[in-house]
Formats: structure tokens, C-alpha cells, sequence
């Protein structure tokens, strides 16, 4: 450990440098698994919630309801059909609109919202976004499902926002991912490039100490040691730059996805990151510092 | 380069090889510690044939021989009793006793009290001391001095034979490899002349010729061939 010290302040720039590119590296990783788990919570939110409503009209029967959901769910892809009847929609507006005398109508001339002006409904949710226009064509050909003035069925079809959230999702991941394993490989060669300067600048010693009967795990032990104080230290400082990232970003994201993710990050998740990133500091300077000392073996006697 | 010579050493012999430069002193002593192979024959070392020896096992046998090497070889950014401690560290000493063996070593080569000093701040003879103290240190069966004297005066080079020699009566067979005259006549034990990497000679006490004792050991014997450029 000391001599692994002495070597670090000997040449503080090339510390620095390897520690920079980690923490940056180790930033991008942070502030991407954060990312993921945010899309991936919101992909669960859109999930959870119908994906496609069709309003019914007045004086349908039970049993033609009970046709229809009969044959959603025997749809392949469908995950689930339910009936909301006007008195459920009633209690979903009034759930989601909370006291606002004005959205109840207490306070207009329109009188109260009554459950007689909120049509029926059927919710479905389908486990795959490619069945969306089978199942929109079912409901368009049944007779039950209202019509708009215009003649077109009234049917909720938020096009395709999952597959599109799904698409977008994919595409930051992918792109992090992109990103991660760039700046994963540069942080390698960085740091290898760092530590096999070090073993050729210290040459004759090392010959010396080969000459005393050193074995090669005692030769390279103050390098690896080096480099694990780089992928520590550059693990910390970027999981501490996430954190002040994510702390600074908060007041511009708690409103817009306060009613998926909630706000502030419980702290067991940045705990979890931080045993992350720490890991992969440790996996990343241990590769890098074993590649340079592995080429030194080969070439040593 | 080493041609034809064949020879044996016993256990606590203290042994000069003799020679002019590129004569093969130093080819023989890194042929010992296996810093060079040999293109043909054996070297055994307490039972052990070097050329049969794993890769993984070297470094045993070299802390079995004890190097005082021609240029010393200390590291200059370390102090004395640093560079010693290495050598302990490698020997698999702890830090307990590595502080403890340090002192009595220092002691043993005359230069006690300056293990916190760097190797620039001593003189010629005291670094070839710490040199010795360092390859003595994990008491290694065989010590073997390349051209321990090569930069030091006639007093300081007769004092670093008799810590030599020392160390020789504590049991450790020594190897003196020199050209420096003065330590020739100083040998009561056996002289090994070497010449082009042949041995000329091999006579127990003064070269003969010198005191007239008939050679006791030599082989013209095809045994090994190496090449080095160091003499």
C-alpha cells in the first residue's frame, strides 16, 4: 500500500487522469442506471393503466357486455377486459379530479356531475402493443361501442405510446449502453497504459528485485494496489457527481414525474449505486491493471 | 561466453574466480542464479538441476544464492535499511522481525545506525556493504560476489574481503568473482582461474605459478556453453 502511495504522489497527473476518466466513466454508468430505472418505472406506470378504452352506448345489455369482454380476453395478446359502468366512471372522475368544486360542478349551472352523463366503458390491456389494431378493429365492428357525431367509434386508442415509450426507452438504453462500453474501453486503456508506464519506468528495479528472487504477484501487487485506489476513488467521486446531478435536477423533474417516481430518491437506491459503481470501479481497474501487468510477466523473466 | 568447464563447490567453501574481463565471471554467477540458461550441460545447486527447474521456481533457487552485484544493483530511491527490507520482504520475513534483522545487519557489515540514509548519501564502500548486508539477508546458502571491489580502494576492498570472509566462517559459501590482485593473495581457500571462458586453473589456496600448489580440480570437460557480454 505504501509504495503503491509513494508511486501515486510521485506522478500526481497521471493519477489524476486516471481517476478523471473513471469518475466520468463511472458518472455516465450512475446517471444511466438511473435513467433506466426511471423509464422502466414509467413504462410500468403507462403498463398498469388501461391502454385502450371503448365507450359504450346507452341501454346495452349485461349480456352483450359480457359478450364483448368474453371476446377480448379470448383475443390473443389481451391481458385483461374490464366493464366500468357509468357509476365506476363517476367514482374514477371523482377519484382523479379530488375536491375541485368547479370539475364536480357544484359551483356551475350544469349541476352536479351524475354518473347518468359518464358513459360505460370497457378497459383493455394488452400484454403486446402489436395487437392494439386487432383488438381496435373487434370494438370498431361491435355495436355496443358509442359513435361520435362523425360517425367514427368512440375508442380511446392512445396510438401506440408504449411501443413508443418502449422504442425510446430502448434507444437511450442502447445508447448508454453504446456510451458505457466507450468510455468502459478508453478507461481501460487509459489505466493500463498508466500502470505499464510505471512498471517501464521502474525496469532496472523491478529486473533487481526479480535478481532477489521476487515472485511476479510481489512485483505488480504495489501496481494493482494503485490501480484499485484509481477505480475506488474514481467510483466515489463519480457516484458523489450523480448524486449532486441528480439532487440539482429534482426541482425540474419532481412535477413532471411526480406521480410515477416519487421524490426525493429514497436513499437505499443511491446506497445501491454507490455499492455499483464501487464494484465496477474495482472490476474495471483490476481488468486494466492485470492486462498491463500480464504483458509484463510475458515479457519479463 | 562459458566453454568446457566443469567444477564443483562444497558447502561452506569460500571460492575466487578469477579472470580478465570477458573472461565469464560474471556469465557464471547469473548462470547460478539462473539469469542466464545454459545452451548445453548442467548446473546443480544443493541437489537441484537448474535446467530441469519450473519457471515458477526460479526465483526460489535465487533466493537461495545470495548477488552482490558488479554495479551494486541498490535501489537509489530507497533507503539502506529499505532496500534490505526488500530482499527480507521477498524472503518472506514479517515486519517484526524485518525492523530487528535489519539493525544486526547493519551491524554485521560496519555500517550501523545508517539504514534511514539514501544510497547517495554513502560512500563506495559503505553501499557495497549495504549491497552485501542485502544479499545475506534471507541467509542464503551461497553468496556470490561479482567484482565486489571493482570501484573501491586497496583498504576499503582488503575490509570488504574480510567482511567476506566473515561471513564465509558463519557458514555461507562464498563465490568471490574478481580481477583485483589484491584480494588474490588474501585467499587461503581454493582460486579458479578463468580465461576466454575456459578454466585455466583450479588450485586449492594461491593460483599456482603465484605460491607453487599444484591445481587440485580441473575439467576440460565439454559440459556447458553460454554467451554473455559481461565479463
Amino acid at each position: 500500500m505504501n509504495t503503491a502511495l509513494k508511486n501515486i504522489r510521485r506522478s500526481p497527473f497521471q493519477a489524476l487522469s486516471a481517476v478523471f476518466i473513471i469518475s466520468l466513466t463511472l458518472f455516465v454508468v450512475g446517471i444511466f442506471s438511473l435513467v433506466t430505472l426511471a423509464s422502466h418505472a414509467i413504462l410500468l406506470n403507462f403498463e398498469t393503466k388501461p391502454q385502450i378504452i371503448a365507450y359504450l352506448k346507452d341501454g346495452h345489455t349485461t349480456d352483450q357486455v359480457a359478450g364483448l369482454i368474453s371476446t377480448m380476453t379470448t383475443t390473443q395478446g389481451v391481458k385483461n377486459a374490464i366493464y366500468i359502468s357509468k357509476q365506476d366512471a363517476l367514482e374514477i372522475y371523482k377519484k382523479s379530479v379530488g375536491n375541485d368544486p368547479v370539475l364536480l360542478g357544484t359551483v356551475t349551472d350544469w349541476g352536479i356531475v351524475t354518473a347518468d352523463i359518464l358513459p360505460a366503458s370497457v378497459e383493455i390491456t394488452a400484454s403486446d402493443p402489436g395487437v392494439f389494431n386487432t383488438i381496435v378493429s373487434i370494438l370498431e365492428k361491435s355495436d355496443i361501442v358509442s359513435t361520435t357525431p362523425q360517425g367514427k367509434k368512440e375508442i380511446d386508442f392512445p396510438q401506440d405510446v408504449i411501443s413508443e415509450l418502449t422504442k425510446w426507452t430502448n434507444a437511450i438504453r442502447g445508447a448508454g449502453l453504446v456510451l458505457i462500453i466507450a468510455l468502459t474501453v478508453v478507461c481501460i486503456l487509459t489505466i493500463m497504459i498508466i500502470i505499464s508506464m510505471k512498471i517501464s519506468g521502474r525496469r532496472t528495479e523491478i529486473s533487481t528485485l526479480k535478481l532477489l528472487g521476487a515472485q511476479n504477484l510481489y512485483i505488480i501487487k504495489p501496481y494493482i494496489t494503485e490501480s484499485i485506489i484509481y477505480g475506488l476513488s474514481g467510483a466515489l467521486f463519480g457516484w458523489i457527481f450523480s448524486f449532486i446531478a441528480l439532487l440539482y435536477s429534482t426541482p425540474f423533474l419532481a412535477p413532471r414525474l411526480g406521480g410515477v417516481i416519487s421524490f426525493p430518491i429514497p436513499f437505499w437506491i443511491y446506497l445501491f449505486l454507490l455499492i455499483g459503481l464501487l464494484a465496477f470501479g474495482l472490476i474495471l481497474s483490476l481488468t486494466s491493471s492485470l492486462f498491463a501487468a500480464a504483458r509484463f510477466v510475458k515479457r519479463s523473466r | 561466453m562459458l566453454d568446457d568447464i566443469n567444477f564443483s563447490v562444497s558447502p561452506g567453501e569460500f571460492v575466487i574466480i578469477t579472470g580478465r574481463s570477458g573472461a565469464g565471471k560474471t556469465t557464471l554467477g547469473r548462470l547460478l542464479i539462473h539469469d542466464l540458461s545454459p545452451t548445453k550441460g548442467k548446473i546443480v545447486i544443493d541437489g537441484e538441476d537448474l535446467s530441469k527447474i519450473k519457471p515458477n521456481n526460479i526465483s526460489l533457487i535465487r533466493r537461495k544464492v545470495g548477488f552482490v552485484f558488479q554495479d551494486y544493483k541498490i535501489i537509489p530511491d530507497k533507503t539502506v535499511g529499505e532496500n534490505i527490507a526488500i530482499a527480507l520482504e521477498i524472503g518472506g520475513y514479517n515486519r517484526k522481525k524485518i525492523g530487528e534483522k535489519i539493525i544486526r545487519l547493519l551491524d554485521m557489515v560496519g555500517i550501523p545506525g545508517k539504514g534511514d540514509l539514501f544510497p547517495g548519501q554513502l560512500s563506495g564502500g559503505e553501499v557495497q556493504r549495504a549491497a552485501i548486508a542485502r544479499a545475506i539477508a534471507c541467509e542464503p546458502a551461497i553468496l556470490f560476489a561479482d567484482e565486489p571491489t571493482g570501484n573501491l580502494d586497496k583498504d576499503t576492498s582488503i575490509e570488504i574481503f574480510k567482511l567476506l570472509q566473515k561471513i564465509n566462517d558463519d557458514g555461507t559459501t562464498v563465490i568471490l568473482a574478481t580481477h583485483d590482485v589484491t584480494l588474490i593473495g588474501l585467499n587461503p581457500d581454493r582460486n579458479i582461474h578463468l580465461e576466454k571462458g575456459k578454466i585455466i586453473s583450479d588450485v586449492d589456496g594461491l593460483p599456482a605459478g603465484k605460491e607453487g600448489k599444484p591445481p587440485i580440480k580441473t575439467h576440460f570437460e565439454k559440459k556447458h556453453k553460454t554467451t554473455s557480454n559481461s565479463s
